[in-house]
């Protein structure tokens, strides 16, 4: 679908700074990341202002102990989006994955060694037939992965019933509410997978290829890039990261139900675009999804601290969305004149 | 445009006929194991069943048409659904819950237009952005399911004049209304702007008018939908599932309607909105588990995407675009 012409034209080419322009502080790709970053610490400190409790270590650290689920998941999300897709079933294989942990351990810590292979497998296997059904049967990627959604959805509560009446293994439980050396362990978690996952994005060189086919992907084929054989692989890591987020959720909440990642789904979409990458594809760091995951938990974490209710949670969320894209197009009408 | 070009020509333009046949053949299934669906009660009730998303998904392929993408439908619906609820038996009264609710429609339909037209934004993003945002103010403006639709919003929806369905003569209506648009000038200019945006403008078209039109009558009928749909539940609920928006989009694109734009029409999305109703019927009266729908909704959305686009192809309508 994204990949119909835009009207107004913009430049399908990764974006170069023209030779002789006057010299920047940040490259382009890297302000938004910086900005994000910024945002997000004027949030924190603006609310330390407003309400004197704020701001203490603890909250902070939780703060970033809830992002490791956006953080997980945005990184398939950013990965799909960069092909010029969108991977709408982020949600239900996040439940899917959960489900299949609680229900297989049913809290004995043993049974993890084969829940975890199987949850991560189907997860993965999700996202490989999204990918299949782009790839191949050339379906709009919204649509695909919304259709997959709703059949797997309908496929795990007709295995279910909706949610687990089993506790998730304790392992789990312990590692996401677990410290090491005083750090606790989900945050060494998120700084292991940010490095893993900037390098994969942003040095290796599947990323590069990603990035190529994202631009221009009849280029990418022309050139002899496995067009086909990428795309499968980005879905398949979108399902398979969604299916991670899932189970350090079900740990997290020490039990599963199969809807549980549906508050998660647009938050992926919103980090990503925040982040700056361009939704119809090409462009975008991994350190920008980031900023972007930080950001959202950081702001979700301050509505509930001003108590505010769940609808004006969701209108600042989506507004947040529709900001950034107006501030993205922006910056691209800056760097195309 | 030719006129005289051989059946398969003949056919695809008519691209809602197989869906009709799909339907027919459907019905015809259900009805052989409930013969209760022949009464004038039982096809007054699938009319009504399918009336809530037959609307919604005709405002949707305007937009669709226009070779745009709007995912915001279902949080309007719950945005229209809840002010019904919240207003109909106060002092407006039900026409004033009616004008309120088509109102806010336009509103979004208005904004997500501007956003697209006027600031270029990616119109999936940006809807999707308005879809979050709609869904809040749907909690906001009702927090709980409940509220109170006036009994004349519901008998008058769901009624009959003298034994024919209200809801069919909406439908009728609003097939009438697309009829006459489809051969204005902006109906003709909604097929060219989605077929190829850059010939249209070319020819002198205003692109940006014609999407923005497009976008605003949709979120019209979205409101209108709501309100339907407020008539048909009696009551207020703020979280309209996000089954409901793949539906609106599977009946459009099983009506004929192609994603890319500029090929279907909105008969074809009424149409489609029948299949889908009959189709739940079906399986429920052959007796699959209701969370089965969910199975069968998601293939037979991706089944009409995948060979809509392979009957294009055989066509040789699918023209290579510009990536």
């Amino acid at each position: 679908m994204t990949e119909q012409a835009e009207p107004t034209g913009r430049p399908a080419t990764p974006q170069m700074p023209p030779a002789g322009s006057r010299p920047r502080l940040l490259s382009s790709e890297l302000a938004p990341a910086a900005l994000v970053f910024a945002a997000t610490a004027a949030l924190i400190l603006g609310l330390k202002l407003m309400i004197p409790g704020f701001g203490s270590l603890q909250q902070l650290t939780a703060i970033m102990v809830t992002a490791i689920f956006l953080v997980v998941a945005s990184f398939g999300q950013g990965l799909v989006i960069l092909t010029g897709g969108i991977d709408l079933s982020i949600g239900t294989v996040m439940g899917i994955g959960g489900m299949i942990v609680a229900n297989l351990t049913r809290g004995s810590d043993a049974a993890l060694l084969y829940a975890l292979p199987i949850a991560l497998l189907c997860c993965a296997g999700v996202g490989v037939i999204n990918g299949l059904g782009v790839a191949l049967a050339r379906l709009p990627p919204f649509i695909m992965t919304l259709s997959s959604a709703t059949a797997f959805f309908g496929v795990a509560l007709g295995m279910t019933a909706g949610s687990s009446q089993q506790s998730v293994a304790p392992a789990l439980q312990r590692f996401v509410a677990g410290h090491w050396a005083g750090v606790p362990l989900p945050i060494l978690f998120i700084v292991v997978f940010a490095l893993a996952a900037a390098l994969f994005q942003n040095r290796s060189a599947a990323g590069r290829q990603i990035y190529a086919m994202g631009s221009n992907p009849r280029a990418a084929a022309i050139v002899g890039l496995p067009v086909a054989a990428l795309t499968v692989t980005v879905y398949g890591l979108s399902g398979l990261c969604s299916g991670v987020s899932g189970i350090l959720l079900a740990g997290y909440s020490s039990s599963a139900t199969l809807d549980m990642g549906a508050a998660l789904l647009m938050p992926t979409i919103a980090a990503v675009v925040i982040g700056g990458a361009r939704v119809t594809g090409g462009a975008g760091l991994y350190v920008g999804t980031l900023a972007g995951a930080l950001f959202l938990s950081a702001l979700s974490t301050a509505i509930t601290a001003l108590s505010f209710s769940q609808g004006l949670r969701s209108v600042i969320q989506g507004a947040v969305i529709i900001v950034a894209l107006l501030l993205q197009s922006r910056r691209a009408d800056r760097t195309a004149s | 445009m030719s006129e005289r070009a051989g059946p398969l020509r003949a056919l695809s333009a008519n691209s809602a006929l197989p869906a009709l046949v799909l339907l027919v053949l459907m019905f015809a299934i259900y009805a052989s194991r409930d013969p209760s669906a022949l009464t004038s009660f039982g096809l007054g009730n699938l009319v009504n069943n399918a009336l809530v998303l037959a609307v919604a998904a005709a405002g949707l392929t305007l937009v669709v048409l226009s070779g745009e993408l709007d995912l915001s439908g279902s949080g309007v619906v719950a945005i229209a659904n809840v002010v019904v609820a919240t207003t109909s038996t106060g002092p407006i009264g039900s026409l004033g819950a009616l004008a309120a609710a088509l109102l806010v429609g336009a509103l979004v339909g208005a904004v997500n237009g501007c956003l697209v037209t006027v600031f270029g934004l990616q119109s999936l993003a940006v809807t999707i952005g308005s879809l979050i945002v709609c869904q809040g103010v749907a909690l906001m403006i009702l927090g709980a399911p409940g509220g109170e639709v006036a009994d004349a919003i519901a008998s008058g929806v769901t009624g009959d004049v003298h034994g024919f369905p209200i809801a069919a003569i909406i439908l009728i209506g609003l097939a009438a209304a697309w009829l006459a648009l489809k051969n204005t000038r902006q109906g003709i200019a909604l097929y060219a702007v989605g077929d190829d945006a850059t010939a249209a403008r070319l020819s002198g078209l205003d692109v940006r008018r014609t999407r923005f039109f497009a976008f605003t009558a949709a979120g019209v009928l979205y409101a209108l939908a709501g309100y339907l749909f407020s008539a048909e539940i009696a009551s207020g609920d703020p979280r309209v599932s996000d089954a409901f928006l793949l539906n609106m989009f599977a009946s459009v694109a099983i009506g004929g309607t192609s994603l890319m734009g500029g090929r279907g029409g909105v008969i074809g999305a009424l149409i489609g909105a029948g299949i889908l109703t009959v189709m739940q019927k079906m399986l429920f009266a052959l007796g699959v588990a209701e969370f089965y729908t969910n199975i069968f909704n998601g293939v037979i959305m991706v089944a009409a995407i995948f060979f809509g686009q392979i009957g294009a192809l055989l066509l040789g309508l699918n023209r290579p675009r510009a990536a």
